[in-house]
């Protein structure tokens, strides 16, 4: 029976594995690298890393033929060739102990890291001084918000991703009774004055008396983000209940009702709601004296958590980010003159793995190498 | 005696570089000396004026002041510091000074001419309206975007600017005398303050110290448009920023108090001195300056002072041509007397390692920081650490190698920080997020170890293919234990890159909210530990024995290379404090060399020297005397 389970587990152990998953790693880090150029760290880190194959396709072809395995499916190979090697070939013993906790600590920090691609969730909240916020906002992401505010304290979003937009698409939203229409979508779109417009005919969606959205092509750019626009119309029992046109670059919610219920539509960043909120007291933005060179930005907030009885003050600048409620509030940005912060908020559930892991990893590799240094020492002492 | 030898070659080369560390002696009878050593708060940090000077010079032109030195029209320019005591005190000299270094064609032809050089600021001046509006217009391109002639012609515009605030940092550029203008100040300041007064309270009051005042007023407003500097000490200012002050606002203050500041009036008399060629005059206000700084500022002056003393002995330099010397005796050792050359190459070798470890510790003294904190220095501590490292492969093997690869690694780095020190202040003030010595002792100077041993390795990668394909030097011993040092540099590198790259992950966890996200920078330092693993489970695999070994170990050093600066050409992700885009040509033809050396080095072994040699001998050897085993 064991000898079978080691048969099995044979090819899958081979060390050549090993070496041909980490060099085709290193292609995949350095392709995704070099890509980040031109489509940005969020968006290589999607097709490259968080992704099971590359594919290419050819010019004026639909065919994707796969070239590379993306981040997910070496990752799992080399979970499995490590976990195979050390039940086939690896023996309990005394030499073998800095490999053992090494490769254990890796095993534990790639394990953990599939876990925060998962698991992870990054939004930003923007805080004037003195305003209070109870929710974050994607920094990529948008979605279509139907509000009914006919709840007395709370209000119920049905939130639409606006991935799911597409022109033409019928969408059911069995919540409210209702079903969305698209009638069109930009993934990007930028906003002009009505004058501006180069011709009438000119694809454009009319988003305020003042405002309209052109469709512009995706970027990728550092310091942009898409801003899609969508005009929709709302079904009731095959009724049309209204038509709007809506830009998330210019986040309007428009009131209607549908039956008695009131109700609000908006398309905006996706937005994250918490239990508790975050009010910005005060924003520091330090220079080194006599120049424009940033010492430190630093946010004081109050934190109040109604749930908890929690009503407290907390700082936080460069390298202290403030943790509560499984989410990491760091400080990102700024802007609007130093009156405005921009906190990042991160949700990692695994965020404690990596301090494991690496604790163990480099325990690991000091054993290891620390016993081959102490027996060439010996053998030269001996020679 | 013999033994003495390579002692006695080392001492004399090192007293050689000594002798040049030594500040040189001013050309003139005014104390240009004291003057560099006067403190002054720049790029948010106190540094002394000769400071100020060099990272000014090294923004205009590749050449610090060479470019000055050989011309006639300012031959008394012989230091820094020199010009820029002619910058505060004598505009119009240091107008005429070439110190503008304009090579790119296309700017050249915009002013109609034809010679790449240096030029003076009044060779420049009729053109200031057309360099404003090209680098206006090149500005409102992305910096990624910008060709040869945009990033030329704003850099151009940047250091004019740059001239232009340093000739007003201690007086109005305009000033005929400023040490009688302070005077003057000095004497209408309390009547006008008395007019202001009364006039503000609807009394009569002196309207031409009214005036006058006003005048004043708006003049040094205008001045404190100039602030790249900070000349003033001030006693009473309590915070960071208040500690240091423009001359401008020096003077605006005394409207209020009806005082001048000492130092003010001490540079104004200075300046008076300087412009009427009254040395005894100049060089005793600067003593008396320098003990009124003593008395009142003494913790701002140690380090300006010694950093005054660094910057002339330039230990980086010195260590730079000493590499270069020990390089070519380790080299000769491998021809001629072996073992005096040899025991001389490691002496100098010792020596020169001591001048680069003093030189990192007194930078870090002046800084105050641990020893990375910028591009430029990660140069200098990569160096150190392979030097040291070479140093105990040497102590352990005694076979030369390690001279060799010390001083290889430690000529290339220090020319690589040599290069990289014209982009300014090399120990500029950090960026938020990296104001935490913590990390960067550990994180940075981690990474740093690693990239010292991936490299090590690759050169001695190098150092195998080339004795084992073009030289009969080529022993079975040498060639294993070659290999056995590549071994453990790699466990090394392996062992600091990885630790290091998991510590930074934690910094970014704990600055960035995320351990891990895919940066440039991050995915670097990735790659060299998954080279190095990459490396050390071929050999435990037996994939790749002695050789391949050594061909992969060269492979290190392109990838470490890419890593290191490569993805600093990007431009891309948070780790945006390293960015440079100029050495991409450099960068290019280094990742080519090493490829071709891989290349040679997995030629056949019938076309290596060193093996055929190694046959010969053996079988020559095998002819002579019958083979034990097949006698018996």
């Amino acid at each position: 029976m064991t000898s079978n389970l080691v048969q099995f587990f044979k090819p899958l152990a081979s060390l050549k594995l090993t070496i041909v998953c980490l060099a085709c790693a290193m292609v995949l880090v350095f392709v995704g690298t070099l890509d980040q150029v031109q489509i940005g760290v969020y968006e290589a880190q999607l097709r490259y890393f968080k992704s099971f194959f590359l594919y290419f396709s050819l010019p004026g072809s639909q065919l994707k033929i796969p070239w590379l395995p993306g981040g997910y499916t070496l990752g799992g190979i080399l979970l499995v060739n490590l976990v195979a090697a050390h039940v086939s070939r690896f023996k309990l013993s005394w030499k073998k102990t800095g490999i053992l906790i090494l490769h254990s600590g890796l095993i534990l920090m790639l394990v953990g890291q599939l876990v925060t691609s998962v698991f992870e969730e990054e939004s930003q909240v923007q805080l004037d001084r003195g305003q209070t916020k109870n929710y974050s906002e994607s920094p990529y992401l948008d979605e279509l918000a139907i509000i009914d505010s006919s709840g007395a304290n709370t209000d119920e979003v049905i939130s639409v991703p606006a991935s799911r937009l597409a022109k033409g698409r019928s969408i059911s939203l069995p919540e409210a009774g209702l079903t969305l229409q698209v009638n069109d979508f930009y993934e990007n779109a930028a906003l002009v004055g009505p004058k501006q417009l180069p011709s009438e005919n000119y694809p454009h969606l009319r988003v305020g008396p003042m405002a309209v959205a052109v469709p512009i092509p995706r970027t990728y750019k550092q310091d942009e983000r898409n801003q899609p626009a969508a005009s929709v119309s709302l079904m009731q029992n095959g009724q049309q209940i209204g038509s709007w046109s809506l830009a998330s670059g210019f986040p309007q919610p428009i009131q209607f009702r549908a039956g008695p219920k009131p109700f609000t539509i908006v398309l905006r960043p996706k937005r994250y709601y918490r239990p508790f909120s975050i009010t910005l007291e005060e924003f520091r933005h330090d220079r080194y004296a006599g120049t424009e060179i940033a010492k430190n930005f630093s946010s004081k907030v109050r934190l109040i958590d109604p749930s908890v009885h929690e009503n407290r003050e907390a700082l936080i600048f460069m390298n202290h980010p403030l943790r509560y409620a499984g989410l990491t509030f760091y400080q990102a940005g700024f802007g609007n003159n130093d009156a405005t912060t921009v906190l990042q908020v991160m949700k990692n559930p695994s965020w404690l793995v990596p301090y494991i892991s690496c604790g163990m990893m480099a325990l690991g590799l000091v054993i290891q190498f620390g016993m081959h240094l102490i027996s060439f020492v010996r053998r030269r002492v001996i020679a | 005696m013999k033994k003495l030898v390579p002692w006695i070659i080392s001492v004399l080369l090192l007293g050689w570089a000594v002798s040049h560390m030594l500040p040189k002696r001013p050309a003139s009878g005014f104390d240009v000396a004291s003057f560099a050593k006067l403190p002054v708060l720049a790029g948010g940090r106190v540094m002394p004026l000769d400071t100020l000077a060099r990272v000014s010079l090294s923004q205009m032109n590749h050449h610090g002041i060479d470019g000055t030195a050989n011309n006639e029209s300012s031959a008394q320019v012989a230091t820094q510091s020199q010009w820029l005591l002619d910058v505060f005190m004598m505009p119009e000299h240091a107008d005429i000074a070439k110190v503008f270094e304009v090579t790119n064609p296309d700017i050249l032809d915009l002013f109609g001419w034809q010679k790449p050089g240096n030029y003076s600021f009044n060779d420049l001046q009729p053109f200031f309206g057309q360099i404003e509006q090209q680098a206006g217009l090149a500005a409102q391109t992305d910096s990624e975007g910008r060709n040869a002639f945009q990033r030329g012609i704003i850099k151009l515009r940047d250091v004019l600017r740059l001239y232009v605030q340093l000739k007003n940092t201690i007086q109005a550029q305009d000033s005929p005398d400023f040490g009688k203008e302070v005077q003057i100040f000095q004497q209408i300041v309390g009547p006008g303050l008395q007019a202001v007064r009364d006039r503000d309270a609807g009394k009569s009051y002196d309207q031409q110290a009214f005036e006058r005042i006003l005048l004043f007023t708006q003049r040094y407003q205008n001045l404190a448009q100039a602030k790249y500097a900070l000349a003033i000490p001030n006693r009473a200012g309590k915070t960071e920023n208040e500690r240091w002050a423009p001359v401008s606002e020096a003077l605006l203050a005394s409207i209020g108090t009806g005082n001048i500041s000492y130092p003010v009036i001490a540079y104004g008399r200075m300046i008076s001195s300087y412009r009427n060629g009254d040395v005894a005059g100049f060089n005793e206000t600067l003593a008396e300056y320098q003990s009124f700084l003593k008395k009142n500022v003494s913790h701002e002056l140690r380090r300006p002072i010694l950093e005054y003393y660094f910057n002339s002995a330039q230990p980086f330099y010195q260590a730079l041509i000493l590499y270069l010397l020990v390089f070519v005796l380790a080299l000769f050792s491998w021809l001629f007397w072996p073992s005096t050359l040899g025991r001389t190459a490691l002496t100098l070798l010792g020596f020169t390692f001591v001048i680069h470890t003093a030189g990192l510790i007194i930078r870090m003294y002046i800084q105050g920081r641990p020893p990375i904190t910028n591009l430029y220095s990660s140069a200098i501590f990569v160096g150190w650490a392979s030097v040291l490292f070479c140093l105990i492969l040497e102590r352990i093997y005694r076979n030369g190698i390690g001279s060799v690869c010390g001083s290889v690694v430690g000529f290339v780095t220090l020319l690589i920080a040599q290069n990289l020190q014209f982009d300014g202040d090399t120990m500029e003030m950090l960026r938020a997020v990296l104001d935490t010595n913590a990390w960067l002792a550990t994180h940075v100077v981690g990474e740093a170890l690693g990239y010292s041993a991936v490299f090590l390795a690759g050169i001695i990668g190098i150092i195998y293919i080339i004795r084992g394909v073009f030289t009969t030097s080529f022993e079975e011993n040498t060639a294993k234990s070659m290999g056995r040092m590549i071994y453990g540099v790699v466990c090394f590198a392996t062992l600091f890159s990885l630790v290091a790259t998991v510590l930074g992950g934690i910094w970014a966890d704990q600055s960035w909210g995320r351990f891990w996200g895919w940066d440039p920078k991050e995915n670097g330092a990735l790659l060299v530990v998954l080279w190095n693993a990459i490396i050390l489970h071929a050999r435990w695999g037996g994939f790749a024995r002695e050789r391949g070994l050594a061909v992969l170990a060269v492979f290190g050093n392109v990838i470490g290379s890419l890593s290191w600066f490569g993805v600093n050409m990007l431009g891309v992700g948070l780790h945006s404090y390293g960015f440079m885009d100029q050495a991409f040509g450099p960068l290019l033809t280094f990742v080519g060399s090493q490829l071709a050396i891989m290349a040679i080095g997995l030629l056949p072994l019938k076309y290596w020297r060193g093996i055929r040699a190694r046959a010969a001998k053996i079988s020559s050897e095998a002819t002579r005397e019958p083979d034990p085993v097949t006698a018996s």
